[in-house]
């Protein structure tokens, strides 16, 4: 199995989960197992898998940027390391879309955040923690003065 | 009285797989943990399988960890299954529970070190290179010592339990089973780590091996009365089973001739090992 088809597998699938996510309020318990479970446990098994096989064929470390850099010229760890990307990034997807369902954020809300997480990551996290914020201090009058002082 | 206590475990509404883990689980939670987790372990080694071209003894690296995974937790689900033939008070006491952690962290410790030296493309079992690598060739014999012997320590806690419910050919048999799968597999296995290597004569590479097994085709391989003599803790209780349904629960000798006859099958492998012969040769 060569990398680019994994690559590309993997890529389709975390599409497929974010596809998903973006439907969820039509099936929160489909977008809870598939998108929030089943596709990130099998992109870490490929991530595993990968780094079971190549770890010892890459140079570099973490110890510094160029190490780093010289790590991912290994394709595999370079797939590896995308692979990574797809399945955290997806399961803060279903992280957000659970988190908005329990405190009631309306979905409108949480597509922008969404397609942030999608395109990204942190960015879509970090918007979606604003907006959280913003409800909660809007839900209780008075509490923003305490947050202020 | 039941002849198998595997009829009581539910199976309704769940899948069966997970009221049997569940089942497990509630004999020995330690052990049945130590089983699942060496199974999930298997999905990323087989992706690995699948990717990796590098070769260890003329076959795929990841081979022995995935064959090896799946050995240990069969082993470690059948402890877990028969645990709870032991009874209750030493079943719940501290120093049981103690054992089978040690069994269950034995047996995952050296399943991650055979995955570990095999992404590293080197070996487990037999590794001379170094102080270091001889040292942990060491602790796995240590390791797998340890592992076995509570097959054998669950055998005699069976044999004890006066108020065990089970047909006596099939006490017999389990007693049996688990006992002997202690003995015979000492016996081989301590062979082959004295002996540096399980093959005797031959070509020493799994390249032309039995399928599945990888054993020999054209000398001896210990591996063989190995495996037979691990397994008897499923040969003579399935043998225990069958005799119980087709000559009566009551009636023990069958058991006990099962039992020579098998032990006299896993000698006369383990004398063909030691022969060089194989155990099925190569068709010409």
């Amino acid at each position: 199995m060569d990398p680019d088809t994994i690559f590309r597998t993997a890529n389709l699938l975390a599409l497929a989960g974010w596809l998903v996510l973006l439907a969820s309020p039509l099936w929160p318990w489909l977008a809870e197992r598939l998108s929030g479970l089943a596709i990130p446990l099998l992109l870490s098994v490929a991530y595993c898998g990968l780094i079971f096989a190549f770890w010892t064929s890459g140079k570099g470390g973490f110890g510094s940027l160029g190490d780093v850099a010289r790590l991912f010229q290994t394709r595999q760890l370079l797939l590896a390391g995308w692979i990574h990307y797809l399945a955290f990034d997806l399961f803060v997807g279903a992280w957000i879309v659970r988190t908005s369902r329990l405190e009631e954020i309306r979905f409108w809300a949480v597509v922008p955040c969404l397609v942030a997480t999608f395109l990204f990551g942190p960015a879509g996290f970090l918007l979606f923690n604003a907006i959280r914020s913003t409800k909660s201090i809007a839900a209780q009058p008075g509490m923003s003065t305490k947050v202020m002082s | 009285m039941s002849i198998v206590e595997i009829s009581r475990a539910p199976s309704i509404g769940r899948p069966i797989a997970i009221n049997w883990l569940r089942e497990l689980s509630a004999r020995q939670s330690a052990l049945t943990g130590a089983g699942v987790l060496l199974v999930v372990a298997m999905l990323p080694m087989g992706f690995a399988f699948l990717l990796d071209t590098r070769l260890f003894n003329g076959i795929d690296v990841w081979i022995k960890p995935l064959k090896f995974a799946l050995a240990v937790a069969i082993y470690m689900f059948t402890l877990a299954f028969f645990a709870s033939w032991v009874d209750e008070k030493v079943r719940t006491a501290r120093w049981f529970c103690a054992l089978a952690w040690a069994t269950a962290s034995a047996g995952t410790l050296e399943v991650f070190y055979i995955a570990l030296q095999a992404s590293r493309d080197e070996a487990s079992h037999f590794n001379y290179t170094d102080n270091l690598h001889m040292a942990l060739y060491g602790l796995m014999g240590i390791g797998a010592t340890l592992m076995i012997s509570f097959s054998a320590i669950l055998g005699i806690l069976i044999a004890r339990n006066g108020k065990l419910d089970v047909a006596p050919v099939i006490k017999d048999s389990v007693v049996l089973g688990l006992t002997l799968a202690f003995v015979l597999t000492l016996i081989p296995a301590g062979t082959m780590s004295a002996m540096g290597s399980h093959w005797i004569g031959g070509v020493h590479s799994d390249a032309g091996g039995m399928a599945l097994t990888g054993w020999s085709r054209d000398g001896g391989d210990l591996r063989v009365a190995h495996l037979f003599g691990t397994h008897a803790m499923h040969f003579i209780p399935a043998f225990g089973v069958v005799s119980a349904l087709v000559l009566g629960p009551e009636k023990r000798w069958p058991v006990w001739l099962f039992t020579v006859v098998f032990c006299g099958f896993v000698a006369f492998l383990f004398f063909q090992a030691l022969a060089g012969q194989p155990f099925l040769p190569r068709l010409h």
